[in-house]
């Protein structure tokens, strides 16, 4: 194509051989103007005829510059001979760079890539010169040191520089004047002449693919072996009339370049190339159905490796590829698509006309997939912050219309489960969007149609230049459409794909589809909803042994789920949410949003590197400064009423570990400065609120940036304020009740700001959790305590159960270490029954606490002794995580830990619980979701 | 605490041939017993030791002096002099016709907390030079509650022979059917007082039917007692759990072995059926070199069994009070209805 025209031999009409990637401002103004041109006798440009009134103007002007230039080249030329003729290696070697250096104005001059003849000239005699030279050892001999010495360089110079000119000097041996040239051209192009308004056609609508194939032009242009080699090829075909070009041609051509691929010396893109050369002369709709299948998946090929991107544009022509694929099966429904059977040889030989059905070989559902994890590695490669990036997100849209115009397909043709995967791949883009970005979408969507109508016609002039090939023989006007289609909503768009994946999709492909829901859910602040799908699809039951990139999908979903809970005010369920991702400290890590590094286990560049294929692009993540922020904040809120209820024994209960490190981490600070991170900001208030300052807490809380992130930021805060009065008012009773001997309700409410039947809520409740040893008196409003606090001894003593537990607990399993293997699990009698033992009574406390149906409104507590209990075995079980156990005993301790964990929330944390066995099965999601990772 | 114990009794060096008979009792002075009990009264929270001397009659074994050391704070620096103190001391003793015989040392303690692995090695040390030793041991904070807390013990023979050889993994302890009980013999103390003494004390002794000893009998308050008794309960407890984990490490460690072993024989095995097939020597089955067959070596069990013995002593402890201070509310409950 580009290549054709160097072999034209005329200078003069040089400027006219503008190819659009040329920045000439006039040219580029023109096109749009120019209507598709007919039958010209020129084949290389439809605009030429019409141009050629400009390119005159143009050429006159600086006709005298060029000139100029073509005699300062040939005047080298002139020493350069006579240097010869003294074989003065010496001078040689300043001309020959003097050459060069014209060689660049000559160019530039004349505007074209086409190198003069006058050059190639020069560098034949120069080469001439040097074999003879080279070839003459006497007379190198006795050089003098300086020219042998600029012979050497000279040699290795020439060397390089001819390899550029390889073909043009070769060409230019065969007939030192090519003038002839042309006429071969001539020759051609009526074949041409035939076939152009055809080929316009098919491709108009195509869009955006054009500066993709300019792209590739470019590249090409300036590799001078590619260019002989297609050349070669391109010939080849052009020298046969149309109707020689038979199905067997074709087949045979198309087995000999697949033939060619993936072996050396063979080049990717050039094989692309040729293929889709090869789908313009194809035959029948099934063979070029067939030779698009190979062109994908050749482009696929054009990066090697795992960790780098397709190239964008080899992407976007795929793509469209893709598309004109659906094209041909649409409006062929008798062409099946199956990789399960070898069809027959000549199964393509069919024509369009063929009723029975023909059998294609491809997997549309791998190419798709294929597409989409190139489109997700390239978003995953670019800086984020670049331009780029912003670019690449646009093509969105554009796989969305592929996705769903092979979902279209699959359902037609009825293969569902199928279509449930690609469902599922569009869900994927979509789950992760709120409302708002899901219009903007569909906005850019809508826009990059309309600029493509208005492009279109400026692309048709591109298009036109590498339209120089022969035009398709099988014309398939464009069936699906090119612009997607999207409902009014996100909920509505995922609603429908989503049923569909749970009627017909396989487990993972169901398991993935839910987790997308579910994050979408509370995306949408339906904590609730999403809530109840979580729990009721048990997806936390077995998720440890889904496969990484589904852990963290659900990890990305659990995060959410905590923010959606924090925006509507539920601060435990926030915290049981959150913690878990907090508990190990690899927060990134666990949703793919980076690396975190570990001090004590250096990673294999292996791991690293499949860890770096995980990573989240950009545009999905979850700004890790608003999930710490609700994390502590929710941790703070329950964290410092219990550490004020705590104090003689305050890691019995520890509702969060890391919150509590964190916070020693602070108080053991010399220093306190302003608070700068997150947790500073925590952290302060975490102090403030100890010492019952709720304001002060509740600026420094919201003082936080990321807030900003948040919706509805003002409801949260007023929440967030109530919230933090009461725990407030909590924390001020908790270590301050022993001080008092009574307390005035209106002295209480004042003093926090609350209302006083808020007050009294609150203080009510604590009273009968026996968190408050105290009772109203009613006609005094006042609140009276009891003294009745533990006494050292019995302090004491229940520490002593407390150590005793563990002991025994990790007795038994270490005799079951021993023996567990020998004789099973239930060989030794004493041990299950102690087991059946400690479960029955962790499930007495707990159907109590359900049980109790009055209570739950406000869900109390099973009084101190039930209360303490219950903790006690909590805290056996959860100090020995799953993680420690080993053989025959992992099962059983698991299991007990949810148990344990499930009363022991009874026994306190869930006192503003509305249903305390939702709030079971929540606290028994997270401590099962633990074993992730 | 060298003690190099030059001097020994004629009577000693005879019994010293023979097949010596079994300890039974331990006689001692009242005078060195207040000695003793002076001494760690005096000092009472930080805790002293002493010097015994007397005689190894027979099965008795004959306690009719003692001396204290004095309080060491640098050990490095003061335990040359210390020996030195104690030779001057036996010396002077001997000079004024005093029993010079070492037979063991005293030591004071807090609740009982006092079996630990230092005082076994300063067992084993006696143990070298002196054929037949005790240590008797004095808690001050008990006898505060009327009751003379003194304690004569040994180490069983079967745990010295152990302790030589330094093996306490769980099959040497089986074989020597050795449990934690073993460890410490008590033997009674019997007080006896020259008749002299004897009658000058009936003489001192005051017409009033009880005496001091009574009176701190009937002391209510044994609260901080008892919560003394738990915490050291409690960090006994910490340091089984400590033990416990290091054998739950050990037998990890042990199991990776096995299965490592397991992985290894079974490619060995392999090879070998395919060195057989090509005709060739099949390589061993056993490997020493292997660092996975080497064996792990089982944590030493003395510091469970040592832990053992105190968890067992403070619940004695407890459960004596316990039941003392329960006769005591009862008492006191009947009084008041009266």
């Amino acid at each position: 194509m580009a290549s054709k025209f160097w072999t034209q031999s005329d200078s003069g009409s040089e400027e006219e051989r503008q190819s659009s990637y040329d920045s000439d401002p006039e040219n580029e103004e023109d096109t749009p103007a120019e209507p598709t041109n007919t039958a010209v006798g020129n084949r290389y440009l439809q605009q030429n005829a019409s141009d050629s009134d400009d390119s005159e103007e143009q050429k006159r002007v600086i006709r005298s510059a060029k000139d100029k230039r073509f005699e300062e080249m040939s005047a080298t030329i002139d020493q350069i001979k006579n240097a010869i003729k003294i074989n003065d290696w010496v001078s040689l070697q300043d001309s020959f760079d003097k050459i060069n250096k014209q060689l660049d104005k000559v160019m530039r001059v004349t505007e074209s890539e086409r190198v003069p003849n006058l050059y190639i000239k020069a560098l034949v005699i120069l080469e001439d010169f040097l074999t003879q030279a080279l070839a003459n050892k006497d007379a190198k001999k006795k050089m003098s040191s300086s020219n042998a010495k600029a012979l050497n360089s000279m040699k290795q110079k020439l060397k390089k520089n001819n390899k550029q000119y390889e073909y043009l000097i070769s060409k230019y041996r065969e007939k030192p004047e090519s003038e002839e040239v042309s006429s071969e051209e001539e020759d051609d192009s009526d074949e041409e002449t035939v076939s152009e308004p055809r080929d316009d056609e098919s491709k108009v609508g195509s869009d955006s693919g054009s500066d993709t194939d300019n792209n590739i032009h470019n590249r090409d242009v300036h590799d001078p072996d590619m260019i002989k080699k297609k050349d070669k090829f391109m010939d080849k075909e052009f020298k046969k009339d149309p109707r020689d070009i038979t199905w067997d041609t074709v087949n045979k051509k198309l087995k000999e370049v697949v033939a060619a691929r993936g072996r050396k010396g063979t080049g990717r893109v050039e094989l692309v190339e040729q293929l889709s050369f090869l789908t313009r002369v194809a035959k029948t709709p099934a063979q070029k159905l067939e030779i698009l299948f190979t062109v994908v998946s050749a482009q696929f090929d054009i990066n090697p490796g795992l960790s780098g991107h397709m190239p964008i544009n080899v992407w976007k022509k795929c793509v469209d590829n893709m598309l004109a694929i659906l094209d041909i099966l649409n409006q062929y429904p008798n062409i099946v698509v199956n990789d399960m059977v070898e069809p027959d040889e000549n199964e393509t030989q069919k024509g369009a006309d063929y009723n029975g059905t023909i059998r294609v070989w491809g997997n549309l559902i791998a190419y798709l997939e294929r597409i989409d994890a190139e489109f997700f590695k390239s978003l995953q490669c670019i800086d984020p912050h670049t331009k780029e990036f912003v670019e690449r997100l646009r093509d969105e849209p554009l796989f969305l219309v592929l996705a769903q115009n092979v979902q279209d397909y699959l359902e037609k043709t009825g293969n569902m489960k199928a279509a449930a995967k690609v469902a599922l791949k569009r869900v994927e883009l979509v789950y992760y969007k709120p409302q708002e970005v899901y219009d903007a979408m569909r906005k850019l969507a809508d826009l990059s149609e309309e600029r493509d109508d208005v492009e279109s016609e400026a692309e048709e002039s591109k298009w036109s230049d590498e339209q120089r090939a022969p035009p398709s023989f099988v014309v398939v006007p464009e069936v699906v459409p090119r612009k997607p289609t999207f409902p009014e909503s996100s909920r509505v768009f995922m609603d429908t794909l989503v049923s569909l994946i749970y009627k017909y999709g396989d487990e993972r492909t169901k398991a993935r589809a839910m987790l997308c829901d579910i994050y979408h859910h509370a995306l949408l602040d339906e904590f609730s909803t999403s809530r109840d799908l979580l729990l009721m699809s048990h997806l936390q039951d077995n998720i440890q042994i889904m496969d990484i990139s589904t852990q963290i999908l659900y990890n990305r979903a659990m995060a959410q789920l905590g923010l959606s809970a924090f925006r509507n005010g539920l601060f435990t369920e926030g915290h049981s949410c959150l913690s878990e991702l907090y508990s190990a400290g690899r927060v990134r890590e666990l949703i793919a949003q980076g690396v975190s590094q570990s001090r004590y286990h250096e990673k294999t560049p292996e791991q690293e590197r499949l860890e770096r294929r995980r990573q989240m692009p950009y545009h999905m993540h979850i700004n890790l400064e608003l999930l710490e922020a609700v994390h502590l904040t929710c941790a703070m809120l329950l964290e410092v009423p219990n550490m004020a209820a705590n104090t003689v024994d305050s890691k019995r209960r520890v509702i969060s570990k890391t919150f509590r490190r964190f916070f020693e981490i602070s108080e053991r600070q010399i220093l306190m400065g302003p608070p700068e991170n997150v947790r500073d900001h925590v952290m302060a208030a975490t102090r403030a609120l100890s010492q019952g300052d709720y304001q002060k807490a509740f600026d420094l809380i919201t003082s936080l940036q990321v807030w900003k992130l948040l919706k509805n930021k003002d409801a949260v805060f007023q929440m967030l304020k109530d919230k933090i009065k009461e725990e407030a008012l909590r924390t001020y009773l908790f270590s301050y009740a022993t001080s008092y001997s009574s307390l005035a309700l209106d002295q209480l409410s004042k003093m926090f700001g609350l209302s006083e039947s808020t007050t009294h809520s609150i203080v009510n409740k604590m009273m009968i959790s026996e968190e408050l040893h105290a009772s109203w008196d009613q006609p005094t409003r006042c609140i009276v305590f009891h003294d009745v606090g533990l006494s050292r001894l019995q302090a004491l003593a229940f520490q002593l159960t407390d150590k005793l537990s563990i002991l025994a607990e990790s007795n038994e399993r270490a005799v079951e270490t021993k023996f567990g293997s020998g004789l099973g699990g239930g060989g030794l009698d004493g041990l299950p029954l102690r087991r059946r033992d400690a479960g029955d009574y962790a499930a007495a406390v707990g159907s109590g606490g359900g049980g109790n149906r009055w209570q739950d409104s406000q869900s109390y507590n099973q009084g101190r002794q039930g209360g303490s209990t219950t903790g006690r075995y909590g805290g056996g079980g959860r100090s020995f995580g799953p993680g420690q156990t080993s053989g025959g005993g992992g099962g059983y301790s698991r299991d007990r830990t949810g148990q344990t964990r499930g009363t022991s929330s009874y026994g306190g944390r869930h006192s503003y619980q509305s249903g305390s066995s939702k709030m079971d099965s929540s606290a028994r999601m997270v401590s099962l979701s633990r074993g992730i990772r | 605490m060298a003690n190099p114990a030059p001097i020994r009794s004629f009577l000693q060096a005879a019994k010293a041939e023979e097949v010596a008979p079994a300890l039974r009792v331990v006689q001692m002075e009242g005078l060195a017993i207040l000695k003793i009990i002076k001494h760690c009264k005096e000092f009472s929270p930080a805790l002293v030791t002493g010097q015994l001397l007397g005689l190894d009659v027979g099965s008795v074994l004959e306690v009719t002096n003692c001396f204290p050391f004095p309080n060491r704070e640098d050990d490095e620096e003061l335990e040359a002099e210390g020996a030195n103190y104690q030779l001057e001391m036996m010396r002077c003793l001997r000079e004024v016709n005093v029993d010079n015989n070492t037979v063991g040392w005293y030591q004071s303690t807090l609740l009982g907390s006092y079996q630990t692995v230092e005082l076994i090695e300063t067992f084993m040390n006696y143990q070298e030079n002196i054929k037949r030793c005790v240590c008797i041991i004095y808690d001050p904070s008990k006898s505060n509650q009327g009751v003379l807390a003194l304690k004569a013990l040994k180490l069983s023979d079967s745990f010295m022979e152990l302790y030589r050889s330094n093996n306490f993994t769980g099959e040497k302890l089986r074989e020597k059917n050795l449990t934690w009980v073993d460890i410490f013999e008590e033997i009674p103390i019997k007080v006896s007082n020259s008749p002299l003494i004897s009658a000058c004390m009936t003489e001192l002794e005051a017409d009033t039917p009880v005496a001091q000893g009574d009176l701190d009998r009937l002391q209510l308050s044994t609260k901080p007692f008892m919560e003394r008794n738990l915490e050291f309960l409690m960090e006994c407890m910490d340091d089984m759990s400590q033990e416990q984990q290091k054998f739950q490490y050990h037998y990890r460690n042990i199991a990776r072995q096995q299965t490592q072993q397991q992985a290894w024989l079974q490619k060995r095995r392999a090879e070998n059926m395919a060195r057989k097939a090509a005709g060739e020597e099949p390589s061993p089955e056993e490997d020493p070199s292997n660092p996975i067959f080497k064996l792990i070596a089982e944590p030493s069990r003395l510091e469970t069994f040592l832990l053992t013995n105190q968890i067992s002593n403070y619940c004695n402890q407890i459960n004596g009070v316990a039941g003392l201070s329960f006769n005591r509310l009862y008492l006191m409950k009947a009084l008041h209805e009266n």
